[in-house]
């Protein structure tokens, strides 16, 4: 959320200069070169200007049409293509919108997104008043944690937030939930970045379910028990590799502690003291499930596991991977 | 507007990759097995239509410039279509809008793509870098500065369509289904990419999320390389190319486009989030101009990105109702194809959807993607004798562009030259 004056590629985009040998379907020395198609813009916003310079300014415009009274957001032309290209003239909008349809989240993003995923992208109502208005194209955040589904839902009411740094882009602004701020936070105008919390979400409450006790204490058996082939399996050591983590689980049917070190996996069946960071589902039959070849990057996907940020989520699929590489190495001693 | 026919066509094999042929090659090969199917040389062809999508995969500007000599067609007036996911259909409407004007005695449709030569080296794979560049289809200011990429956009309109007509599309044992009936017809493709496959509904169900709750990793189509071509000719020119190849002509009955607003919106001439609108359109003027209803059509090969968006499409196209395209499954719209010989037509109401196992288990070069998908249907229209067809594309951010064409089997060659079909 910050606006750091950085390059537009930076070096990991990047190959060697060479030609190489790729093997194929078919038999034969088949060759590839490394090459690029990269091109620089200083793309120009011509009519658009005005629209992103207001983003600068903190305020949200569109263009309306006195003939058929649309509002176009953004204010993507001024001439109503409806009316015969009639003059538009510049309306500012309200930092409140409502979603227009539930939101899809991008877990697999392009090559250019890579380090944000997964995040949540929507269409924006503004102008709700207007007969006929166009959506904003609009990034979508929450302050309870990753995104996942339920929270932007069709005609979900959101707040515009403004960063604090701007540059004239899209991206200098976002939507959050209504629901999601402090009464004190609903009608400030602008809202910045910074009068929000996303770095340390609150776990979402979950009361403790005695009778999930038990699905607690196999979920823990069938972890160790995967854990304890790991020494055996060069595949998960390999997943593992070089990576420490202290993992605070929470579920209805108690706590538990994942920690990575050492190329291994230990599990303690209580929650740690300074985790690196604390999950939480419900039913701790999620974790069952992983280790019987389920996967809880699948569980984050659906929700049913919480997780407080993208950093814990890059960590899952490593984790998902582990019943696969002992299965494997098991099959292979075979 | 003069009759049209199809006369020939040819297809690559479908490969995640083929490093043993440039997009030159894989252009040439598709080029030699059209015409080698119509029993033509390259003297014969008036004209020809490129299909290719995108310029960043081929690493070339103008792709098709380096094409024209290779595949013989030197000093004939050719062109080039790329409208996204629907660069088929638009190019074989252009090549047929040619033959039709009586601009051309046969015209030459050729589509395809070099889609995995894309690489990220973050990564070290593929995918992320061809996702990339599909995502450089949106724009540069609002939409792809987000982090657009296909999936999620064709899943905005799922989630947009289940919003309005919940309880169809979200049953993913219902889409799981129909990936298995897919994967089926697939295996019977033999220049289909996952012909060797066998994917269940209960691998389906048990694959990874690509976006919840309308996609899992099973559910979605592939990256292909490869190409197709379609020959178009006249009447006239027709009826000389059927008795060569003692194959009937495939007629030309109906074609139908739309493409809807780049934006989405409320009221006006946005793009609503429920529907595809591009979908209706576009298969209601097909209909139209060729006299036919969606009842009369036994055979479909439509675009299928995505499963939830084709049982989507079959109800925009109007075979199922919005809101009950389950119905595809639940009352069997959708015809086994264990449950017939290969060449038996399917039974009355029900349809016989991509045989050739669609975008998903077939192939998906996209900018030829169309031309394979009516390579299917006239190959199944033909050893099936089913009188009427539809081939369906689209493409574009939020499928904003849709394409159909009717197509209805002619007579075997060497019957009365007056009678065409008379289906409708
Ligand atoms: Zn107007």
């Amino acid at each position: 959320m910050s606006s750091e004056r950085e390059s537009i590629l930076s070096n990991v985009w990047n190959l060697p200069r060479e030609v190489s040998e790729v093997a194929g379907k078919d038999p034969g020395t088949w060759l590839q070169f490394n090459t690029h198609m990269v091109t620089f813009y200083q793309q120009t916003y011509g009519e658009l200007s005005r629209f992103f310079l207001a983003l600068k300014s903190c305020r949200l415009i569109g263009s309306h049409c006195k003939k058929c009274q649309q509002v176009m957001v953004p204010a993507a032309t001024w001439h109503c293509p409806n009316c015969n290209f009639a003059e538009m003239e510049e309306i500012e909008l309200p930092h409140r919108g409502v979603l227009a349809a539930r939101a899809p989240i991008t877990i697999f993003p392009s090559a250019s997104f890579i380090d944000e995923a997964p995040f949540c992208r929507g269409y924006v109502d503004v102008a709700t008043d207007a007969p006929i208005a166009s959506f904003l194209p609009s990034r979508l955040m929450t302050t309870t944690g990753l995104p996942r589904p339920g929270i932007f839902v069709k005609g979900t009411e959101l707040k515009l937030v403004f960063e604090d740094q701007r540059m004239g882009r899209i991206r200098d602004i976002f939507w959050v939930p209504v629901k999601e701020l402090p009464s004190h936070l609903v009608d400030k105008k602008p809202l910045f970045a910074s009068d929000l919390n996303f770095s340390s979400p609150p776990m979402p409450a979950i009361a403790r379910d005695p009778a999930l006790e038990g699905a607690l204490r196999k979920a823990i058996e069938a972890m160790r028990s995967m854990a304890e082939q790991i020494p055996r399996s060069p595949r998960a050591q390999k997943d593992l590799a070089g990576r420490t983590h202290t993992i605070s689980v929470r579920t209805a049917g108690g706590e538990l502690t994942l920690i990575v070190a050492g190329s291994g996996l230990r599990i303690e069946d209580e929650p740690a003291k300074s985790p690196d960071f604390a999950m939480a589902t419900r039913d701790p039959a999620v974790f069952t499930r992983w280790v019987g070849d389920g996967s809880l990057t699948d569980a984050a996907v659906e929700g049913t596991l919480w997780l407080p940020h993208r950093a814990a989520f890059a960590v899952l699929p490593i984790l998902d991977r582990l019943p696969r590489s002992i299965r494997r190495d098991v099959r292979d001693r075979k | 507007m003069n009759k049209v026919a199809i006369v020939g066509a040819g297809i690559t094999e479908c490969r995640g990759r083929w490093v043993e042929a440039t997009y030159w090659e894989l252009f040439q090969q598709a080029t030699r097995r059209t015409l080698e199917d119509a029993k033509m040389t390259a003297d014969e062809v008036d004209s020809v239509v490129y299909g290719i999508y995108n310029d960043i995969f081929e690493h070339q500007a103008i792709p098709e410039s380096t094409l024209t000599g290779l595949i013989g067609m030197a000093n004939k007036p050719g062109v080039r279509i790329t409208t996204g996911g629907a660069t088929g259909l638009y190019a074989m409407r252009a090549a047929i809008q040619e033959v039709a004007a009586g601009m051309a005695d046969c015209v030459l449709c050729i589509g395809g793509e070099k889609a995995t030569d894309c690489f990220d080296p973050q990564s070290r794979t593929a995918t992320p870098m061809v996702i990339d560049t599909i995502a450089k289809s949106w724009d540069p200011f609002f939409e792809y500065p987000l982090g657009a990429t296909a999936s999620d956009s064709y899943m905005q309109l799922c989630m947009g369509y289940d919003d309005e007509y919940p309880g169809d599309i979200g049953d993913s044992l219902v889409r799981a289904k129909i990936i298995e009936m897919l994967c089926r017809q697939g295996n019977k493709n033999p220049f289909g990419q996952r012909r060797d496959e066998k994917v269940t509904a209960e691998q389906v169900l048990a694959s990874r999320w690509i976006i919840a709750p309308f996609l899992r990793l099973l559910e979605a189509c592939m990256y292909t390389e490869g190409a197709a071509g379609v020959l178009f000719a006249s009447e006239k020119k027709a009826r000389e190319i059927s008795e060569r190849t003692g194959v009937p002509p495939i007629w030309v009955k109906g074609v139908g486009a739309a493409n809807e607003s780049y934006s989405p919106g409320r009221g006006g001439n946005y793009k609503p989030l429920s529907r595809i609108v591009s979908d209706h359109l576009a298969a209601e003027r097909a209909y139209a101009m060729a006299g036919v209803r969606p009842s009369d059509i036994q055979l479909v090969e439509l675009h299928d990105a995505f499963v939830a968006q084709l049982m989507i499409t079959m109800g925009e196209m109007g075979f199922v109702p919005l809101g009950r395209t389950r119905n595809l499954v639940d009352e069997g719209v959708m015809a086994d194809i264990r449950e017939l010989r290969d060449d038996q037509p399917p039974p009355r109401g029900k349809v016989l959807i991509n045989p050739s196992g669609g975008l998903i288990f077939g192939g998906h070069f996209v900018g030829g993607s169309n031309m394979f998908s009516m390579w299917s249907a006239r190959r199944e229209m033909v050893r099936r004798q089913i009188p009427l067809a539809l081939i369906h594309g689209t493409g574009a951010i939020n499928a904003v562009y849709g394409g159909a064409i009717v197509i209805e089997l002619g007579d075997d060659p060497g019957k009365s030259p007056t009678g065409d079909g008379g289906a409708q």
